[in-house]
């Protein structure tokens, strides 16, 4: 009986993919979303490919999820993938019906998942991973995700114990999940180590999760990033299985070295976060079987998303877009200290950050502005910062208590439009910082500029 | 002024952070302690004009509640005696009778100043808004929560909802209140979002404020409290 009813909700939902592609729509979440619907146990009946790897995580499933998949089909695999898609339940059926037989066998040889955290449960109960890969555990939407604690106590609960971890050895909160898997592989970075000893106050990760004692941090490169121990009872972060060694950023290299032994491949992007998401990804493939030159090849032929990072010049005006995620203060925080930290003068920065859903019918708790380090935005080498969007106010005043001067801030109150507020006269390095779901009007100030520019 | 921000380190999530650092920027001349976990708070010991305590984890709360416990009489001879307390997020939580986390089957005892028990249920997180009024003045503020407050709050509320929950959903009156001890829900940066409520809560410490970006703190303000009269706006939904 409950096979019969797998049977027909999976007809079912294909039968509506197919109606949605004809229509050309994605039909990325709600054939999903039917399936379980009529079977709500849908992931225990689907047969899944040989090997079904998650990736979750606060920041950066999305890219290592994309990576992943290019790289394993540059290595003639075949994946199923929900990149175009959801991440919760409805996604992750989705791209797993999407490639299945009318029998409910997912034809493919591997599927690369990316699981939204909150997800964890619906999806891990019924859909057993081979390998989970978790990418850091930060601050992220107060709304839906509270705080690292609770991701954890989700995460914990939800991973089955035979999955294999591959986590972030540099985020000791990442690096403690799940401790009833025994087959744990740590990804980390020992290069560009930051000097002394940091203050935790504010950080999520202060005291030992195992004795309560204050943790000392041997360096941080962000938030509870970086090397951290327990004086009171040894508790430590892991030693990394897949280490960087070296960035090079003039040769465009980064060395990782695996289990002792280095290899150079080409730095997909100079972002500290996007190393260690390269590294995780380094360390997935090594772990599937693939050798470091076969690798290295793969990374030579891919790049890191558009959607997420790019870059474009035109008569001397550098205009950078970079994904900036709101209502996710570490995902900001990054963006910000990218940006000062580049090479430079007079940069300006456009941003696009505030919620797009919250902006309808709603009005955006800008709480998380205040959990973001706006600090690396008073730097000197910033000139300008246009906020736009409906809480534009709420950001300039959290701009000013980060110290940066009311004459540097230009506001505008809409999603929509802006783009002339930037004075491409004096600042020709501009950096566009948006939320994922407000590409479409990030596209739109770039093209204003590059108009602009164009017009001159 | 002496002033206390209890356990900064860890009680400061969603943003409260900076209730106690934009307290300490509109009152230059205050001596502003902040105690870590493993401190023995000053309040303790010495005297105190203002005390804050912030948002913080379940987890967490469990422990700053063993920590206080102890110290209970003490709060109560502050409260007594008129010091302004501020407890934000579910800090405020901390003074009612027993908290009952749910999820986990735990039920702990509160710090009881206040005759109400909480219910905390880690699969239901509620968000929500309120526009309050506090003897004539306007409060806005967020919740976003793990749990409500059960009790009669009739005569000791922190505000009257104009829009929005209380201490739970079928409540209008949002918070606790005895004396100058403040427990609201309502968390993230509630003295950065109202200034005129920041004004107020030092003044309870004798203090004159002068409230750092006036202009723009008010602007942000004017906005919030437009877009909350809106009946158009939505506020408040469970995840």
């Amino acid at each position: 009986m409950k096979k019969l009813r797998f049977y027909f909700a999976l007809w079912m939902a294909k039968a509506v993919r197919l109606a949605m592609r004809l229509l050309g729509r994605n039909a990325s979440y709600l054939p999903g979303k039917l399936a379980v619907k009529l079977c709500p146990d849908f992931l225990a009946h689907i047969i899944p490919p040989k090997t079904v790897i998650a990736v979750t995580g606060t920041n950066g499933k999305t890219t290592v999820s994309n990576l992943l998949t290019s790289l394993l089909r540059k290595s003639d695999y075949t994946v199923a993938n929900n990149a175009l898609g959801s991440n919760i339940q409805g996604g992750v059926v989705s791209a797993l019906l999407a490639n299945a037989t009318l029998s409910g066998r997912v034809k493919t040889d591997a599927a690369v998942l990316e699981v939204d955290e909150r997800s964890s449960l619906l999806v891990y109960g019924d859909l057993k991973p081979d390998y989970l890969i978790c990418t850091n555990v930060m601050r992220d939407s107060i709304k839906r995700n509270a705080h690292p604690g609770f991701i954890r106590y989700l995460l914990d609960k939800a991973i089955p114990a035979g999955t294999k971890l591959i986590l972030n050895g540099d985020d000791l909160i990442c690096a403690e999940l799940a401790p009833q898997c025994a087959d744990r592989t740590y990804f980390g970075i020992q290069a560009e180590a930051p000097a002394g000893a940091p203050d935790l106050e504010g950080l999520d990760l202060v005291y030992c999760p195992h004795c309560g004692g204050k943790l000392e941090a041997e360096y941080l490169r962000y938030d509870h990033i970086g090397r951290m121990r327990c004086p009171s009872c040894g508790n430590a972060s892991p030693a990394p299985d897949f280490l960087v060694t070296e960035i090079c950023r003039e040769a465009g290299t980064v060395t990782i070295a695996q289990d002792g032994q280095p290899q150079t491949y080409k730095l997909l992007n100079d972002n500290i976060v996007n190393i260690y998401n390269q590294c995780c990804v380094v360390a997935v493939l090594s772990r599937l079987g693939l050798s470091p030159e076969k690798i290295a090849a793969g990374l030579d032929s891919v790049e890191i998303v558009k959607s997420r990072y790019d870059h474009v010049e035109s008569g001397g005006l550098k205009i950078t877009m970079q994904s900036a995620k709101g209502q996710n203060p570490d995902a900001c925080a990054r963006s910000f200290q990218y940006v000062a930290d580049q090479p430079g003068e007079n940069k300006a920065v456009f941003f696009l950050i505030d919620d797009k859903g919250d902006s309808q019918g709603s009005s955006e708790n800008p709480c998380w502005v205040y959990d973001c380090d706006y600090s690396p935005l008073a730097h000197p080498s910033i000139s300008q910062l246009v906020f736009s969007g409906p809480r534009c106010l709420d950001q300039q005043l959290r701009a000013l208590i980060a110290g940066v001067p009311q004459e540097k801030i230009a506001l505008w109150p809409s999603f929509q439009g802006g783009g002339h507020l930037v004075d491409t006269e004096k600042c020709r390095d501009i950096y566009i910082l948006y939320d994922v779901y407000l590409d479409k009007e990030a596209l739109s100030v770039k093209k204003t500029l590059l108009e602009k520019e164009a017009g001159k | 002024m002496t002033a206390e921000i209890l356990f900064p380190e860890i009680c400061g999530l969603y943003g409260d952070a900076y209730n106690g650092k934009y307290m300490a920027m509109a009152c230059p001349q205050g001596d502003f302690h902040y105690t870590p976990f493993t401190e023995e708070p000053y309040f303790a010991e010495h005297p105190v004009d203002l005390l804050y305590i912030g948002a913080m984890t379940e987890d967490t709360q469990r422990r700053v509640l063993e920590k206080l416990r102890p110290l209970k009489a003490r709060l109560e001879e502050l409260i007594d005696a008129g010091v302004p307390i501020l407890a934000t997020g579910n800090a405020s939580e901390l003074f009612a009778r027993e908290i009952d986390f749910i999820t986990e089957g735990v039920k702990v005892q509160g710090l009881g100043i206040f005759d109400v028990m909480v219910k905390t249920d880690l699969f239901r997180r509620f968000n929500g808004k309120v526009l309050g009024d506090l003897d004539g003045m306007t409060v806005v503020g967020f919740k976003s929560q793990f749990s409500f407050l059960y009790g009669d709050n009739t005569d000791s509320y922190f505000l009257k909802c104009v829009r929005g929950v209380g201490l739970n959903p079928e409540s209008k009156l949002e918070g606790l209140r005895k004396k100058n001890l403040i427990c609201t829900q309502l968390l993230g940066p509630l003295l950065v979002l109202n200034p005129d409520f920041c004004v107020y809560f030092l003044s309870l410490a004798g203090m004159e404020a002068q409230l750092p970006y006036p202009q723009a703190a008010r602007a942000a303000f004017d906005q919030r409290v437009k877009e909350f009269s809106d009946p158009k706006i939505q506020f408040g939904h469970n995840r």
